[in-house]
């Protein structure tokens, strides 16, 4: 950690857990005085479609490296729209298509970015 | 006087060369360029100029290259206001101020007059800060030589509390968000002692977390998990597009804002590292301080806007300074300019000026088309924003998410990253839950390295002694405004309890 | 029967033989990859752009320079070491702090001198003494003296345990004097601090000082070479003042990864060779502080070796350690 003289890589962070600590104190003596009614953290299951997301997002990420961008994210446009916001299919299909096909020139033509390829390279 | 002649004779011969066709075509491609790229998550202009750099051999002459480049640098700034107003990601550090009130005037229907009036106050502040680099630049710059460790660290520091006056929310729960911050910004290798903290032997966290990264998993990401528990269907911005332009009222509410963040910008923007952030928090938290109505802040205030927009256009317009003058670049994108500069032959400092007038005086007024342009481009754009707005959320959420998901790739081309993103999401979407502001802690996260090795270097210097940053004359200063600020705050914090009975 | 056998087999052998012949292409058959493992803008960068602008004239292919930053230069160079030897990417900066000073200290994910072969040197960017013009020393026997009745005295340094600190930690011991090195994030920042004063001296590069001496505001005092830098031929060397601290400074070379063939060697250094000579790449290069040493792969991986050594005496003389 170091001597004030010559602090060490463990110099700030330590502080910083300290002044951390405090803080939290000072925070749940406040919560305490105010006695506000709790309010649910999750009113009527609100967290499925977080979670759902989450889930898709979670995919997403996972299959890149196996399906290659344009497939991958046409899936996730897919399965998203569809599970997540209940759309009809006709728009979910051709936004599907038209995004995918929009971020794929942007990023891999007009700037030169290297887009996973998946089995397809 | 005949200096101040000189000058307008240069500027003169400036604005001859700057007129010149080829000249104000590649300036117009750079400002369209710099807008796309600040649009577009990832990329940043340091990033694009890099890609450029051997085009700019291509076209020749330095002082087009250039030209081209300070573009893409100002369209950048612009750029990025844009995606903060309308889907809550900051394009850059110095844009995460405008997040906050801008983000909330487009939930209102209002994101017509917040961009509009981004754009018109940066301009202003543009011109005000090319104006101030005509006139002021080498003894301001000089000034600027001053900054050593203790006065960064004085000035991080400042940014920083300003910082906790961001939220809503007590200040108790923004300390809390900064410290986090500043936890999370010592992620990686220790610039001071090369000890690797933070990573759990995870190579790829070796050099910290990128601020892409963060920025967009937990405002992008976040925000969008967060909204996703309100029911299906549900418009959650009010559609109602009140008026596209801002109207005569939002003009006499942020014209002070405008002055005094264009001056803010241009002061603390000449400091190499940090400055536009660091502006950018000042303007917001005295916008916030001289409101009539200090409470609207937060909740769609227009100088929450207007103010730190100015202060991040002119900030970025006086970090040219230190370049045209002493020959030393302040932030990543003007050290490309610096070495493109190298290059063509051409060496920034102190004798550009002389020696090659014509590019340094072409550069200057170039930079006044420049803005110019950027606001003729972006003002029409304000409708085709606003437009894109009324598409439904449900479709546009997940075009998004992907946005950030290739933006955050396009960094390091690894999905680490991309997972790394979703973790700072679902971070973002709790923090929401608990009402914790995720601004202070991004902020805190940009902050907190420069104000660590500014103090462990300060604390070199002075042999361990801690007196430094009371003793030296700038450092001093604003340590005691800093304490003089908390003793005052102190003062009426208590003096209200004592007021209301029963609390 | 058997003829029309023959007659297909033939006809086959003929049919492969262009696609053989197109294998064996001449090198280079497309853009070559400078890789600098280094910010873009610093001096490593702009040498490495410098020479992909007059190479146009010598190679048949350009020459594209991409930035790999990270863990104080070893990213870049570790990406270059895994790539294909086939000499389309190569690695800008042999010779940097990373590969003669790093290795002394810690492991290294690759072995520097096992696993890329020299090209050839392009330049070396020697380490340099400077102190404000407004000092109240002149020289470095004022330094000294002055330095002698302080507690310590500090001296501004591009990156921790890089080659500047770890020469400037020698210069203290070597002199007596408690030299406190402050690190920075790279040259342009450790110059801005000399230039307002922050530290008592600072070491850099010719090409991060050179446009500040010529403005007046930085004198070079000192240099820790073997001979005098013929960048900055007015100022003595550590050795001719009386202090044994000689290093070979940044080395900047061009490597290719282990396994390239002798032939693609032997190309790229006969036409790096080629644009070391050219008269507008000699000036450019001078104007920049960065003069063209050029050297050829045998001399060149002796020089570096040699470098590599001296370092490991330096450290070991002078008792020099990473705190």
């Amino acid at each position: 950690m170091g001597k004030f003289k010559h602090p060490g890589p463990g110099f700030f962070p330590f502080g910083l857990a300290v002044i951390l600590a405090f803080l939290a104190l000072a925070l749940i003596l406040q919560s305490r005085r105010k006695e506000e009614v709790p309010a649910p953290f999750w009113p009527e299951r609100t967290w499925r479609r977080p979670l759902l997301g989450a889930a898709v997002f979670l995919l997403y990420a996972f299959s890149l490296g196996y399906l290659g961008f344009i497939l991958t994210t046409f899936l996730f446009l897919v399965v998203w729209m569809w599970g997540v916001e209940r759309i009809r299919w006709l728009t979910i299909i051709t936004i599907s298509i038209g995004v995918t096909a929009v971020l794929y020139f942007i990023f891999e033509y007009f700037l030169e970015v290297p887009l996973p390829t998946g089995f397809w390279s | 006087m005949s200096e101040i002649w000189a000058m307008f004779q240069g500027l003169g011969s400036g604005f001859g060369i700057a007129f010149s066709l080829n000249n104000l075509t590649f300036a117009f491609i750079g400002a369209v360029l710099g807008t796309v790229v600040g649009i577009l998550p990832g990329l940043g202009p340091a990033a694009t100029i890099s890609l450029l750099l051997p085009l700019s051999f291509k076209i020749g002459s330095p002082v087009t290259s250039i030209i081209m480049m300070a573009g893409i640098f100002y369209g950048a700034m612009y750029g990025g206001s844009t995606t903060s107003i309308l889907v809550n990601i900051p394009g850059e550090a110095a844009s995460v101020v405008t997040c906050i009130d801008g983000y909330q005037m487009a939930l209102k229907g209002r994101a017509g007059p917040a961009l509009g009036m981004s754009a018109i106050g940066s301009f202003i502040a543009g011109t005000i800060g090319v104006i101030g680099l005509t006139f002021v630049a080498p003894p301001l710059a000089e000034f600027a030589l001053q900054f050593g460790p203790p006065e960064y660290f004085a000035l991080t520091l400042l940014g920083l509390v300003m910082a906790t006056l961001l939220g809503e929310g007590s200040a108790v729960k923004g300390l809390i968000m900064v410290v986090l911050g500043l936890l999370l910004g010592s992620v990686g290798l220790d610039p001071i002692s090369g000890a690797i903290r933070f990573t759990w032997g995870l190579h790829m966290l070796q050099e910290g977390i990128d601020f892409v990264t963060l920025a967009m998993g937990m405002f992008g990401v976040g925000e969008i998990f967060y909204n996703l528990e309100k029911a299906l269907k549900t418009e959650l911005v009010t559609r109602k597009i009140t008026h596209l332009w801002p109207t005569l009222k939002d003009w006499a509410d942020s014209k002070w804002a405008v002055i005094r963040g264009s001056f803010i910008g241009f002061f603390i923007g000449i400091l190499p590292g940090g400055g536009a952030v660091i502006s950018s928090l000042v303007s917001y938290a005295v916008e916030k301080k001289v409101s009539k109505h200090p409470e609207e802040f937060g909740k769609g205030a227009i100088q929450g806007v207007a103010g730190p927009e100015s202060a991040n256009n002119s900030a970025a317009s006086a970090s040219f300074i230190p370049l045209l003058t002493l020959g030393i670049p302040g932030n990543a994108a003007i050290a490309m300019i610096f070495a493109a500069l190298l290059i063509q032959g051409v060496q920034p400092g102190p004798f550009l000026i002389t020696e090659k007038p014509d590019i340094f005086w072409g550069v200057v007024a170039s930079m006044y088309i420049g803005n110019v342009m950027l606001l003729i481009l972006n003002l029409p754009m304000v409708g085709l924003w606003v437009q894109l707005l009324r598409v439904p959320y449900a479709i546009l959420a997940p075009i998004i998410v992907l946005f950030c998901c290739v933006g955050v790739y396009s960094i390091r081309n690894t999905v680490f990253d991309i997972y790394v993103m979703g973790i700072f999401g679902v971070i973002g979407y709790i923090l929401r839950k608990v009402k914790l502001e995720p601004g202070p802690m991004i902020l805190a996260f940009v902050l907190g390295p420069i104000m660590e090795r500014a103090i462990r270097q300060a604390l070199l210097i002075s042999a361990g002694s801690p007196l430094i940053f009371f003793t030296r004359p700038i450092s001093g200063t604003l340590m005691g405004g800093l304490i003089l600020f908390f003793v005052l705050q102190a003062f009426f914090t208590l003096r209200n309890r004592k007021k209301v009975p029963g609390q | 029967m058997k003829s029309k056998i023959l007659g297909w087999m033939v006809l086959c052998f003929f049919l492969f033989l262009p696609a053989a012949a197109g294998a064996a292409e001449k090198f280079p058959a497309k853009a070559i990859e400078l890789v600098v493992p280094f910010a873009a803008g610093g001096s490593t960068d702009v040498l490495a752009r410098l020479v992909a602008k007059y190479a146009p004239k010598y190679f048949e292919k350009p020459l594209v320079v991409v930035n790999k930053p990270g863990g104080g230069g070893i990213t870049g160079t570790e990406g270059v070491v895994r790539s294909k030897p086939d000499g389309y990417t190569l690695y800008v900066g042999y010779g940097s702090g990373h590969d003669l000073v790093t290795p002394h200290f810690q492991k290294m994910p690759y072995a520097t001198f096992h696993d890329l072969l020299p090209v050839c040197r392009l330049s070396v960017h020697s380490i340099v003494m400077i102190i404000r013009s407004n000092a109240p020393y002149k020289t470095l026997k004022e330094f000294i003296d002055w330095g002698r009745t302080k507690e310590q005295v500090t001296a501004s340094v591009s990156t921790k345990a890089g080659s500047v600190d770890i020469v400037f930690q020698a210069v203290g011991k070597a002199t007596g004097l408690k030299m406190v090195t402050v690190p920075f994030r790279g040259g342009a920042e450790s110059v801005t601090a000399i230039i307002g004063g922050q530290t008592d001296c600072g070491g850099n590069h010719p090409s991060e000082i050179i446009s500040h001496i010529k403005a007046g505001r930085l004198v070079p005092i000192a240099v820790a070479l073997e001979a005098r830098d013929p960048a900055l031929p007015d100022v003595p060397t550590f050795r001719e003042l009386g202090y044994n601290v000689v290093a070979v400074g940044s080395v900047k070379g061009v490597a290719a990864p282990k396994g390239t063939p002798p032939e693609v060697i032997g190309y790229l250094t006969e036409r790096f060779k080629k644009v070391c000579e050219d008269p507008e790449f000699i000036k450019s290069m001078k104007d920049i502080g960065q003069p063209v040493m050029y050297q050829g792969p045998q001399e060149f991986g002796k020089y570096l070796k040699d470098g590599f050594e001296d370092y490991g005496k330096l450290i070991k003389e002078f008792n020099i350690k990473l705190e």
